[in-house]
């Protein structure tokens, strides 16, 4: 298997008193290191959960989630949380920057709780090549929703991942600005053999995608 | 890069503390003035049982440290002899003996005279000071007036007076004693003890080094002297002493409880500031754990935030609380430099340990929630 990340046969039931939700029905899904997946869907229909379940934030309720051929579906709290550190990057559609910290201290959190004397040049480096090389000390409530997803990109990548996740990575910005953060992703998944996997209503991401995955009620089609 | 830079970069917890903090200096404020108030209660307190003991000391001044030897009048015995006087020599192993006959007298200067009691001593240096004029280590001539009677009889040192008919050059006017004494001088004269009629001695006082030597020296004399019949009464006011500092000691522990109460009330608000401010930080704790932050170090993270409330709070209380010891001192005991005593740096210490201890445990409650809440639903919109 050259696959990345994997999901087989996996089931997401919730208990909400009394009623179970099926969230993800049976879902089989892979990708593989420099290729660009979208899940697209209406919402509710299960991709928020497969995105958890595929960074290792949500454990699934049946089937086997394998990173790196590796089967990590039952592994510790603190075992999963290395794992997304050292595989793993995110990006979400608000940003979720720490509103008290530089820029570049935002691209250092990953490194910041362990021994990275690195980090800070990566930090720099990655900053340099998303464009905000004069942006360095600026707090995210000096920059513009563009240049914060930037940050946040360059955040998801300082731990050298193999995989990126992106929840509507473009959702909050005007079109223009999501092709440019669009064109990053491209670049990165070719130049850093990088999987990305992203879940967006963003009809103009399929311009860039290797392949498009649809989820309707948990299930994918 | 400054050391507090570098410090800040080697532990990641402080700095992520320091800036969570500075987001909203009015509530971070607030919670340092609690601990603020909470130190400065603790360890003024502490500082005014001290002041408290100190004054107390003042009055009682070294009684603690001297006993006195009676003939024992019940028993027949009417004064003390030579033997006995060696016997307690022998007794004491550390202090001074000052054997002492008294008697009552007319002494006058000029035309102005009053009867007095007269003390005769071989070695008053042991138990007087001068105020005026020098004590000898042994007195074989001139005399020695107390306090009062050298005020009575407007006496300085160099004066002549006349006691009982012989006349006297005036070596010293010795210092008023406060408090309570065993042989108060202030209203007496100090003679040499041949000049003074009679054998015997009316009591001996003995003046150890300390509290402990007074009480040792005085056992030892009941054992020598009162061996085969109660011939002397021995008086030490150390056990006096001793429960009076064991009930300042009391004193205090109740003031530093007082204070505690403040310091837990305290410990209340931080719990609050820290519980809101982890709610408030949700996502971000979310996103931290997301991207591969441990448990243990978002614990670390807000525990870094308690304690730095703690510390900051602490160490401005104990600024305050040494500026009121001094205000307290110079007012009460006229001495301000009374407040830097060890026994107060300890209150101090004590207090700003507390609160840092008291921030500490009151972020545990908010640090175990921040760290245990799945990052999943921290970052549900």
């Amino acid at each position: 298997m050259s696959h990345i990340i994997e999901l087989q046969n996996v089931w997401k039931r919730y208990d909400t008193g009394g009623e179970v939700v099926e969230a993800l029905r049976d879902v089989d899904f892979h990708a593989d290191p420099g290729e660009f997946v979208s899940v697209m869907g209406p919402s509710g229909s299960g991709k928020s959960t497969m995105l958890n379940v595929l960074g290792l934030l949500d454990t699934p309720t049946e089937g086997t989630v394998f990173l790196d051929d590796r089967d990590v579906t039952d592994l510790s709290d603190r075992q999963m949380t290395a794992r997304r550190k050292e595989f793993i990057g995110f990006i979400f559609q608000s940003f979720h920057l720490i509103p008290t910290l530089s820029a570049l201290e935002n691209v250092e959190v990953p490194t910041l709780f362990g021994d990275d004397p690195a980090a800070r040049d990566r930090a720099t480096t990655l900053l340099e090549r998303v464009g905000l090389g004069n942006r360095l000390d600026h707090r995210p409530d000096q920059l513009s929703g563009g240049q914060k997803q930037r940050v946040a990109i360059a955040r998801a990548l300082i731990n050298e991942p193999r995989i990126l996740l992106a929840d509507e990575p473009t959702g909050n910005l005007d079109q223009e600005t999501g092709r440019s953060v669009l064109d990053l992703f491209d670049e990165i998944r070719r130049e850093d053999d990088v999987a990305i996997v992203a879940v967006t209503h963003d009809p103009q991401l399929s311009d860039y995608t290797d392949r498009t995955v649809e989820l309707v009620d948990g299930r994918i089609q | 890069m400054n050391p507090l830079q570098e410090l800040l970069r080697r532990v990641p917890a402080l700095l992520m503390a320091r800036r969570n903090l500075s987001r909203n200096r009015i509530r971070s404020g607030l919670a340092i003035l609690g601990i603020i108030i909470g130190v400065l209660a603790i360890a003024s307190l502490g500082m005014f049982g001290t002041t408290l003991r100190t004054g107390a000391d003042q009055q009682l001044g070294d009684i603690g440290n001297e006993i006195s030897i009676s003939p024992n009048l019940q028993e027949g015995v009417e004064e003390l002899t030579d033997r006995d006087v060696d016997e307690i020599r022998r007794a004491v192993s550390d202090g001074a003996v000052v054997p002492i006959r008294s008697d009552a007298v007319l002494v006058s200067r000029g035309d102005q005279q009053t009867v007095t009691t007269i003390y005769g001593m071989e070695n008053p240096g042991a138990i007087y000071e001068a105020s005026d004029g020098r004590v000898p280590d042994r007195l074989r001539q001139g005399a020695l007036v107390g306090s009062g009677t050298a005020e009575l009889l407007d006496i300085e040192p160099g004066n002549t007076i006349a006691v009982d008919g012989r006349t006297y050059r005036v070596s010293a006017v010795l210092a008023e004693q406060q408090g309570i004494s065993l042989v108060n001088p202030n209203s007496a004269v100090v003679l040499p003890m041949e000049d003074v009629n009679g054998t015997g001695y009316s009591q001996v006082v003995v003046s150890a080094e300390s509290g402990q030597a007074a009480n040792e020296s005085a056992v030892a004399i009941r054992e020598e002297l009162n061996e085969r019949e109660e011939r002397v009464t021995v008086f030490e006011l150390q056990s006096i002493t001793a429960g009076i500092d064991q009930f300042f000691g009391i004193l205090n522990t109740f003031l530093i409880g007082i204070g505690s109460i403040s310091l837990v009330v305290a410990g209340v608000s931080i719990l609050n500031v820290m519980l809101m401010s982890t709610i408030e930080r949700r996502q971000e704790i979310g996103v931290l754990r997301a991207v591969g932050v441990q448990r243990g170090d978002i614990i670390r993270m807000i525990l870094a935030e308690a304690g730095l409330l703690g510390t900051a709070g602490g160490i401005v209380g104990a600024l305050f609380a040494l500026g009121a010891g001094v205000a307290l001192n110079s007012f009460v005991l006229n001495d301000p430099m009374a407040t830097f005593q060890p026994i107060n740096f300890f209150y101090v210490a004590l207090a700003v340990g507390f609160g840092i201890a008291t921030s500490i445990l009151s972020g545990l409650y908010p640090a175990w929630k921040a760290a245990n809440e799945r990052p999943v639903e921290a970052l549900r919109k």
